[in-house]
């Protein structure tokens, strides 16, 4: 199986279940579809149901909310944070087909897949370190020999041959030790880090000291403690998360006043520049190009003509609720009837006419039943059918 | 050769720019400035005690810190100087540029550092450009800087295909580009083999203007020393003169969206009256390279037809004939633009200090391989709100008057 | 009231907006010693000789990158001026009226400023000696001190 960074596409699907976080996926009734491409790769369903979740290698994809295409190496190397998501998808390397906002929600769906942990720390990394560590003030006068017989995966034996203020080490146990540690290597690694202590050990029979107790009990002064490899860069740093919500209150001035007042009424105001003849939806106090008085208000609309739709794909939050809207929905800028050719209105476009909609067509207000003043007065405009 | 009236001639002595990324979680944005003002008082060879006053900008929506002038005087250097706090939205780092050209020019000012930056990470952007819409009615409407109104008129003007075949290819190009500048924060690795599956698979953010044409936010900061004629030929072996500068202002366009294709843009006014004003007739010709603050590829390929007064579909030839690559006859954002580096309250400055790189012939892997002596560079904020600069190597625009 | 004043009305809105802040390798050290040790760090300048709370990376006199050169402070100081808050605000930090005082700590040269309770506001002095309280929870900002209270 070829693997990627030390895993394989295989090692990803297979520890998903594992990986489901039930209150990650609240709601979610959906199909993830994996189409991973070269050697390793394969096709896999993710079919989440609310609050279970199965994961099935398979030959047909069909019926997905959302695919994922991408080659093993690149899948892989994302789904363990050693290839950066948004650059492998901007650049093309992962393609994705269907519901865009589903996979963004896998990310809470699942933990993050980790590598098996591998104790950085060997039982041959400390005793590369023990001659390092011996305090020679600490052994003056000893002429000893120290056994370890270190068992399991990951053991060994050697002997540290202690005289006249110096340490040697030796490969394999000599006849003559003073005294023998015997201990499994990952109870010795736990006990040389700390987290195994001594005594327990010895009372649990897991470590067993054949020999001089006495000499036993004086090795850690002779030897300094054992220091593990510091991980680069461990420093937390802070962030703070926080949302401001500051309360405002806007003025409207008289010429906004008017242009609300009449949406009360299901009225378009606008106003006229007297030097060149420009009309403005909403009315401004002065014309925008001449800068002087703009004028009297004019009832224009309600019905227009779209002059450009835009259709938003990427919501940006509401600045009253922090709330994003549903996507996609439309924008459309209005020439409303009356208004010249100079201005159009901006608003929203009734979500079911989204399909059929384009340039040129005909729209009319659909006026909200309870009118305050505001640019919710309108609800969005429909497009004309008749 | 005509010229455009200044009190004093101004240089820019020294550049310093972060390296800029979507995360700097190990610095604040004291920390972060001032990392930028160390490498531009390193470059103009001074200390911070020879710099006169400075221009700090940004746009506090972004951070959701009012007045960040008042506690970045730890890195910027601020403390007992003169201090000018500039905001006008995605222009800041052009109008802080501006504002430091006036006044030294004024004769107010010796020397003048200029500081933009923008730690995008720590707010939200289009959250952030929302809210400066006008409350009462835009700001309910508004998607921040997204829009797909300059995509769907090239298309209605070129045809679907080869309007968007030419966004797309000067996509590829400043991505290109940007690969080259190690200060860049996003290269993608594309290629011109990838724009027909770009083209198609590249998701949609508003209409066809997709994720892949739309700039970056990034964490970043830049400062740009400038200083009168006779500092600068003291201090500086390789002075960069701000020729001219202008900036054209207007009320918000949501409200001509989709007519008026013909009414003259801010960028088209603002490049008409410098170039007139110092009797540049050809700037094609005349420029050597152009720093455009290019937001998205679509904005990108209509202002070049904008700035450099072009007609038809020349533009478009531009694009495709790969005339705005940084080997071709009129290289476009050698360091990779905009739409690959976008701490906004620097970013227009980092078009005039790019292009003052170049005049420098100090750009590194992304210098254009001929002298360069006359450089341009545009900021743009709002809609919309042009500010222009024309950078030149040598003072000989005014002997020949 | 003339015509003209009939048409204005106030409409309530909001600005809301989510953003977050990064502290910094320096100011992360600062707060991540007050929450897990109890200690409250400085930096000192070695030009000035002057010593800052919070740290911050650069002496802004003298330019200088200070932030290797950290300095433990003692966790009680005296109070170099106050005020007494008497307005509520949804974003203060406690209920009027309370104090807010500018404490000097022991080996620092800039006070900063904080809460200090257990005294009435009107008996509080400058010169008063006050020492940190630390908060019990990670809150990971300057309120990882809690409050300043009188030494007993």
């Amino acid at each position: 199986m070829a693997k990627y960074f030390d895993v394989s596409v295989e090692d990803i699907f297979n520890t998903m279940e594992a990986r489901f976080r039930v209150e990650g996926a609240k709601g979610v009734n959906a199909v993830l579809a994996y189409d991973i491409s070269g050697d390793g790769g394969g096709k896999w369903l993710v079919e989440v149901r609310d609050d279970s979740v199965k994961v099935s290698k398979t030959d047909d994809l069909s019926g997905f909310s959302v695919k994922t295409a991408a080659d093993a190496e690149t899948f892989v190397g994302v789904n363990i944070g050693k290839i950066d998501g948004t650059q492998a998808f901007m650049s093309g390397k992962i393609k994705i087909e269907g519901d865009m906002a589903l996979v963004a929600a896998s990310a809470k769906m699942f933990t993050r897949y980790s590598l098996p942990k591998k104790s950085a720390v060997t039982v041959q990394g400390i005793f590369d370190t023990l001659l390092a560590r011996f305090q020679p003030q600490n052994a003056a006068g000893l002429d000893i020999a120290v056994g370890y017989d270190i068992t399991g995966d990951g053991g060994g034996q050697w002997t540290a041959v202690i005289k006249d203020g110096k340490c040697s080490l030796e490969t394999g146990l000599r006849d003559n030790c003073a005294v023998v540690n015997i201990v499994k290597a990952k109870d010795y690694i736990d006990l040389i880090l700390g987290k195994l202590d001594p005594m327990v050990a010895i009372g649990a029979g897991r470590l067993k000291l054949k020999g001089d107790m006495n000499i036993a009990m004086q090795l850690p002064k002779i030897f300094a403690k054992f220091e593990p490899p510091k991980e680069e860069d461990e420093q937390e740093l802070i962030v703070i998360k926080r949302n401001i919500s500051v309360d405002m209150k806007y003025s409207t001035g008289p010429v906004m006043g008017k242009f609300f007042e009449g949406l009360i009424e299901k009225k378009i105001f606008a106003n006229k520049c007297p030097k060149c003849g420009r009309m403005q939806v909403p009315p401004r106090e002065v014309c925008a190009e001449c800068r002087c008085w703009a004028g009297d208000m004019i009832e224009v609309g309600p019905d227009g003509t779209i002059t450009l739709i835009e259709i938003i794909y990427y919501s940006s939050p509401d600045p009253l609720t922090g709330e994003t809207r549903e996507t996609p929905y439309a924008q459309v800028h209005i020439l409303l009837d009356g208004i010249g050719t100079e201005e159009t209105f901006w608003h929203l476009l009734k979500n079911e006419d989204l399909a059929d909609t384009q340039n040129g067509d005909r729209v009319r207000p659909v006026w909200n039943d309870k009118r305050v003043g505001s640019v919710h007065d309108i609800v969005h405009f429909k497009k004309i059918r008749d | 050769m005509k010229k455009h009236k200044k009190n004093r001639n101004v240089a820019i002595i020294g550049i310093g720019q972060t390296h800029h990324s979507s995360h700097r979680e190990d610095v604040n944005q004291p920390e972060m400035i001032h990392e930028a003002v160390e490498l531009a008082l390193k470059d103009a060879g001074i200390g911070i005690e020879d710099v006169d006053a400075l221009v700090h900008g940004n746009m506090e929506l972004f951070e959701m810190v009012h007045q960040p002038d008042l506690w970045h005087v730890i890195g910027t250097g601020g403390y007992g100087k003169a201090c000018y706090r500039v905001t006008t939205g995605g222009t800041t780092g052009a109008t802080i540029v501006g504002v430091g050209d006036n006044i030294v020019a004024s004769g107010l000012h010796d020397i003048v550092m200029i500081i933009g930056f923008e730690k995008q990470q720590e707010g939200h952007t289009t959250g952030g450009i929302t809210n400066m819409a006008d409350p009462l009615w835009a700001r309910n409407l508004q998607t921040g800087a997204l829009t797909g109104a300059t995509a769907a008129k090239t298309i209605k003007e070129f045809g679907e295909d080869r309007a968007k075949r030419a966004a797309m290819r000067l996509r590829v190009t400043l991505d290109k580009h940007a690969a080259l500048n190690p200060h860049a924060h996003r290269s993608f690795g594309l290629d011109y083999d990838q724009i027909d599956d770009l083209m198609a698979n590249s998701p949609q953010l508003v209409g066809e203007l997709r994720l892949i044409h739309m700039c970056s936010q990034s964490d970043g900061a830049v400062a740009i020393i400038l200083a009168c004629e006779e500092k600068a030929k003291k201090i500086s072996k390789k002075p960069v003169w701000i020729r001219d500068h202008v900036t054209v202002h207007r009320e918000e366009t949501f409200n001509m969206f989709g007519i008026n294709e013909n009414q003259e843009v801010t960028h088209h006014n603002a490049a008409r009256k410098l170039f007139g004003r110092n009797g540049i007739t050809n700037p094609r010709e005349y420029f050597d390279v152009f720093e455009m603050y290019d937001p998205s590829s679509w904005w990108g390929l209509d202002w070049l037809r904008e700035f450099l007064q072009l007609e038809g579909d020349e533009h478009l030839k531009m694009v495709e004939n790969d005339e705005v690559s940084i080997n071709g006859s009129f290289p476009l954002n050698p360091s990779g633009g905009v739409i690959s580096t976008n701490p906004i309250g620097a970013t227009a400055a980092l078009r005039v200090a790019e292009a003052a790189l170049q005049v420098r012939g100090d750009a590194g892997a992304h210098q254009i391989p001929r002298e360069v002596k006359h450089a341009l560079a545009s900021g743009f904020g709002g809609t919309f709100w042009t500010v222009l600069f024309m950078l030149e190597k040598d003072l000989d625009w005014q002997e020949a008057e | 009231m003339t015509e003209e004043h009939k048409h204005c009305h106030i409409k309530e809105g909001k600005l809301a907006l989510p953003y977050q802040y990064f502290a910094g390798r320096v100011g992360s050290k600062f707060i991540v010693s007050l929450r897990d040790k109890k200690k409250i760090l400085g930096v000192k300048c070695e030009k000035c000789g002057k010593v800052f709370i919070p740290p911050r990376k650069t002496c802004e006199r003298c330019f200088e990158n200070i932030s290797e050169n950290w300095v433990e402070l003692s966790n009680e100081g005296e109070v170099t001026n106050f005020t007494v808050v008497r307005t509520d605000d949804k974003h203060h930090p406690r209920k009027a009226p309370y104090v807010l005082a500018m404490i000097k700590l022991g080996g620092a040269d800039t006070p900063i400023t904080h809460i200090l309770e257990g005294v009435e506001p009107d008996s509080v002095k400058i010169g008063m000696k006050v020492k940190a309280v630390f908060a019990d929870k990670a809150v990971n900002t300057m309120l990882q001190i809690d409050r300043f209270e009188p030494v007993k």
